[in-house]
């Protein structure tokens, strides 16, 4: 039978399901995290106060949590998907397997999801208000941190799925360059894999165990270290799938190609060796660690806005080369060449731009003392807005619009509803994160559910506090009204019936392609055996230097919130799952090579 | 590799904006003398707060001519000690650390600004040129009533600033024609030498003492009132040395309690 | 074609070796420009204006070099 379209749902039908469940997944997410962000925007700026003081952090455990841990990586595991099976143009090696990942996914997150929500009642005893940081002696129900395991081991499966079909393909093409999308993939999940190993240890050795009662206490410093340790390159987990968007479909949408291969390479390498080793800069400002290594934190940090400064030039370059070739002309003149009027393009430059924006308040972080400017202040929730709450999140949105119609075989339901939501996005997001920028330059902090005090008020040199609670409150709307126009336009897609007339599934030629790329840039091995050892340096000293002086379990501390009753029920139940687990894995076979 | 001219300048100018970066930074570091919270203060422990020298009693003290420390605790959900006074004109040197989870103690406004984690002391020395009054706020999320976490930082005066405590132990009944006493305590924990007064008042009547207190010593200014000039009834009592003041009732009786009765 | 990405109006295909790409260097340059003063004015005017900053005694500093 002859096809019209030759849409991804159309070749790969069966992998299209399984990006239509990450989608779905990744846009509940959403949905969830937008009203929790609404509700904490209010909130904080006191025009609407509905909930109590002390339940703000549950919403704002809910609003990190949905929307850095599910939305952003159920999103960027279906692009992966995508990508791999495109750019390699074979489906999955075995199909339950994907399925398999994707359902530990989500099994995790609804684990961890429940255990937060239900904090919201006292009908359970379970409660996980820690923030997504999860900083110890702040204690989680134990079901918080096993959702997160599971949700994280989930990845880490996906992750070999994709090397999988690489190795696949490659025993049948042993010459070939790896596709770029492909090879960004595969980096991407290397720089991953190095940098769960944090989080893991966090989790599995000291707070799990902890929150079930095996240990008595945890050091608060090292699991905050070992936390840092993932929290940094977390960001670029979230960040390297946009930059793919940019540098693979935005060209394309641009009407030019990719302007150099080589150079993307080169970006993810720099990405992959140097995201780990700088997680210290989050611990500036931490007792117990010393300068030194936060300075080495520092120069690695800087020299990680070297792919990103890169990647700025590559991809306005290439979006200039769509516009010359739709015939634009001049030094700016040819910005008016580009087409404007597509969401799908709209959104992703405007998501660049704003990151370009956030390459400003991103320097001023980096920077080791004058970290006592910005530090835990809103100022830093006005810079992560704009990172993966704009260059992330809106490049995501827009890339919806074209993937939508890939995986579901249907039209797109309004391309103006759509231009209209990523403008609005860029709108909103404007008045709220350049408020916060500003509010905390005036020393006004993060998390806290009302920022006004007793015994003094925060001093505003130019405008006041009013005004920018109020550009706060405003952007926030915005940003929510925008929210639901992207939902209404899933939800419409959603409705349409299977259209034959869709874009086929390409992503952008390159002007400078693969074979001027030096072949040492697919030396997967290479690369991370050097991210290996640059981790090493990084990190042996400090955490060394934590253990010796705070003991690998800590002083003696209370947990808090104290423990709860259901806790001996878990600790219970997860036993015995990790015992069974290991009876039907691994003891048969032990068993029969002890017989 | 062929990469573009253009390319090649952005490269170098990138390269130019990152190495500046970190000039900058460290020329706050050396020229300026900015410097980190790092791992210079042991642990301790923080169930033990009780038992440490320096936070068993969190407070400011004065270890030089113009130098102070000052020994801050933090915990669910407020700061000691508050406020803390420290005069301008002086270099603080403050010692923070939890008793419980992850703090911060910021100082709104300013550059003063450290995560506070149980087990650690956070150390940060600081130049007060100018008198002011300024809000402390816990920046990291400690719990349900984290917002309510606030403490207060005063800088006043250098001439206003002392570090003199009043204690006042008197007589709270007396009998007729005998002698009342009032006992004036006062320390000077600072260290240079204090001059002052000590002034009662009773009655509408004025009594002065000059007193000299050295450096970190207690003197003791005692008051005698012939109770018979006063007569039976209630008198009330002020004692005042600079700003500081304490005042009780001073009981006049006829005949003290039988039990004083059967002892003569 | 289709509706849905409208294949933008190419008039002419432009390759690697005829293009320069000398409005990205423009922009970019503006760029640079911008981060370089913001820079200047975070560091020196907001963060050194901020009074008072920790320093450290004269120890600490050396334990930097
Ligand atoms: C409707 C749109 C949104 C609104 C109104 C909003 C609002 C807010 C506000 C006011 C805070 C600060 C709360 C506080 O520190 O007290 C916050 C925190 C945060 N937001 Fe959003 N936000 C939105 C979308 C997003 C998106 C799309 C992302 C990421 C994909 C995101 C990620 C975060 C994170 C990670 C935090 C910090 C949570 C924490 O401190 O533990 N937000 N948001
Ligand atoms: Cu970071
Ligand atoms: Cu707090």
């Amino acid at each position: 039978m002859m096809t019209m379209s030759n849409a991804y749902i159309d070749d790969f039908p069966a992998e299209a399901k399984v990006i239509r469940a990450a989608f779905y997944s990744s846009f509940f997410a959403l949905a969830l995290g937008g009203v929790f962000g609404v509700i904490q925007t209010l909130h904080r700026t006191g025009y609407y106060r509905f909930i109590d003081s002390a339940d703000y952090y549950t919403v704002l455990t809910a609003h990190g949590v949905f929307l850095v841990i599910s939305f952003t990586i159920f999103f960027l595991v279906g692009i992966f998907t995508w990508a791999v099976t495109t750019s390699l143009d074979r489906g999955v090696e075995d199909l339950r397997f994907t399925w398999g990942w994707y359902g530990l996914m989500a099994i995790g997150i609804t684990l961890s999801g429940v255990a937060i929500l239900a904090g919201f009642t006292d009908a359970t005893d379970i409660s996980a208000s820690v923030l997504f940081t999860f900083y110890a002696p702040l204690q989680g129900h134990p079901m918080f941190y096993l959702g997160l395991v599971l949700f994280v081991v989930g990845t880490w499966l996906a992750g070999v799925d994709w090397f999988r079909s690489w190795w696949a393909w490659k025993g049948e093409n042993p010459d070939e360059r790896i596709p770029l999308p492909t090879f960004m993939v595969l980096t991407t999940m290397l720089m991953w894999y190095i940098a769960t190993l944090g989080v893991a240890a966090a989790i599995l050795l000291f707070l799990l165990p902890w929150s079930l009662g095996w240990i008595e206490t945890v050091n608060p410093l090292l699991t905050r270290t070992l936390f840092w340790f993932f929290g940094h390159p977390v960001v670029y987990f979230w960040l390297m799938p946009a930059y793919m968007m940019w540098y693979v479909l935005l060209p394309k949408v641009s009407g030019g190609k990719l302007f150099s291969d080589p150079l993307a390479r080169v970006v993810f390498v720099l990405f992959l060796i140097l995201s780990v080793p700088t997680g210290i800069h989050h611990q500036y400002l931490d007792p117990g660690i010393a300068e030194g290594f936060k300075f080495i934190a520092m120069t690695n940090t800087m020299f990680l806005l070297l792919p990103s400064l890169l990647t700025a030039f590559t991809v306005v370059a290439s979006m200039e080369h769509g516009a010359r070739q739709r015939g634009g002309t001049g030094y700016f003149g040819w910005l008016k060449a580009l087409p404007w009027r597509d969401p799908v393009f709209t959104g992703m430059a405007l998501a660049g731009l704003m990151f370009a924006a956030a390459g400003f308040s991103g320097m001023v972080n980096a920077g080791m003392n004058i970290n006592y400017l910005v530090h835990n202040t809103f100022w830093v929730v006005g810079h992560f807005h704009l990172t993966v709450g704009t260059a992330v999140a809106l490049t995501f949105m827009a890339v919806t619009y074209w993937f939508l119609p890939q995986v579901t075989g249907k039209a797109l339901w309004s391309r103006s509803v759509a231009l209209g939501q990523v403008v609005l996005w860029f709108v909103g997001m404007t008045f709220m994160s350049n408020a916060m920028h500003r509010a905390g330059l005036l020393g006004v902090p993060r998390r806290t559910a009302e920022p006004q005090y007793d015994g003094f008020e925060f001093e505003a040199a130019v405008g006041s506090i009013g005004e920018l609670q109020a550009q706060i409150a405003l952007g926030g709307i915005l940003l929510t009204l925008s929210l639901v126009l992207f939902f209404a336009n899933v939800i419409g897609t959603g409705l349409n019936g299977r259209s034959d007339d869709l874009p086929a599934n390409e992503y952008a030629g390159t002007l400078s392609g693969p074979e001027d790329a030096p072949l040492v840039l697919d030396n997967l091995k290479l690369w991370t055996a050097i991210a290996i050892v640059l981790v090493i340096f990084a990190y042996t000293f400090p955490l060394l230097s934590i253990v010796d002086r705070g003991g690998l379990f800590g002083p003696e501390l209370n947990p808090f919130p104290v423990s709860i009753e259901s806790v001996t029920l878990l600790a219970f139940a997860v036993e015995h799952l990790a015992v069974g687990a290991l009876e039907s894995l691994s003891l048969p076979g032990l068993l029969e090579v002890i017989r | 590799m062929n990469i573009h001219t253009y390319e090649k300048v952005w490269l170098i100018a990138a390269l130019v904006l990152i190495v500046g970066f970190i000039a900058t930074v460290t020329y706050g570091s050396v020229g300026l003398g900015i410097a980190m919270i790092d791992d210079s203060e042991e642990t301790v422990e923080p169930g033990e707060l009780g038992e440490d020298e320096r936070f068993a009693d969190p407070r400011v003290e004065q270890v030089g001519e113009n130098e102070y420390e000052a020994y801050v605790v933090a915990q669910t959900f407020m700061f000691s000690p508050d406020p803390i006074e420290v005069p301008a004109g002086s270099e603080v040197t403050f010692y923070v650390t939890s008793r419980d989870v992850i703090h911060s103690f910021s100082v709104a406004g300013t550059n003063i600004n450290t995560m506070v984690i149980p087990g650690e002391v956070a150390t940060m020395t600081v130049e007060f040129d100018e008198p002011g009054e300024y809000g402390v706020v816990c920046n990291e999320y400690c719990g349900s009533g984290h917002h309510n976490m606030e403490g207060q930082l005063h800088v006043v005066e250098e001439d206003e600033f002392d570090m003199t405590e009043l204690s006042v132990e008197a007589d709270d009944e007396v009998e007729t024609g005998d002698e009342a006493t009032i006992d004036v305590a006062v320390e000077n924990r600072m260290l240079e030498e204090l001059e002052t007064t000590v002034t009662l008042e009773i009655d509408g009547e004025t009594f002065g003492e000059d007193v000299t207190v050295a450096g970190g010593e207690t003197e003791t200014t005692t008051f005698t009132v012939d109770t018979a000039d006063l007569g039976e009834g209630d008198h009330d009592w002020t004692v005042t040395v600079d700003d500081y003041e304490d005042s009780g009732t001073l009981t006049v009786v006829d005949e003290l309690e039988e039990e004083d009765d059967d002892d003569e | 074609m289709s509706r849905l990405t409208e294949e933008p109006a190419q008039r002419q295909e432009i390759d690697h070796d005829e293009y320069d790409p000398i409005g990205t260097l423009a922009l970019i340059g503006l760029y640079f420009l911008i981060l370089a003063f913001l820079w200047v004015f975070m560091y020196f005017v907001e963060f050194l204006g901020n009074e008072p900053t920790v320093v450290g005694g004269f120890v600490t500093v050396v334990g930097v070099l």
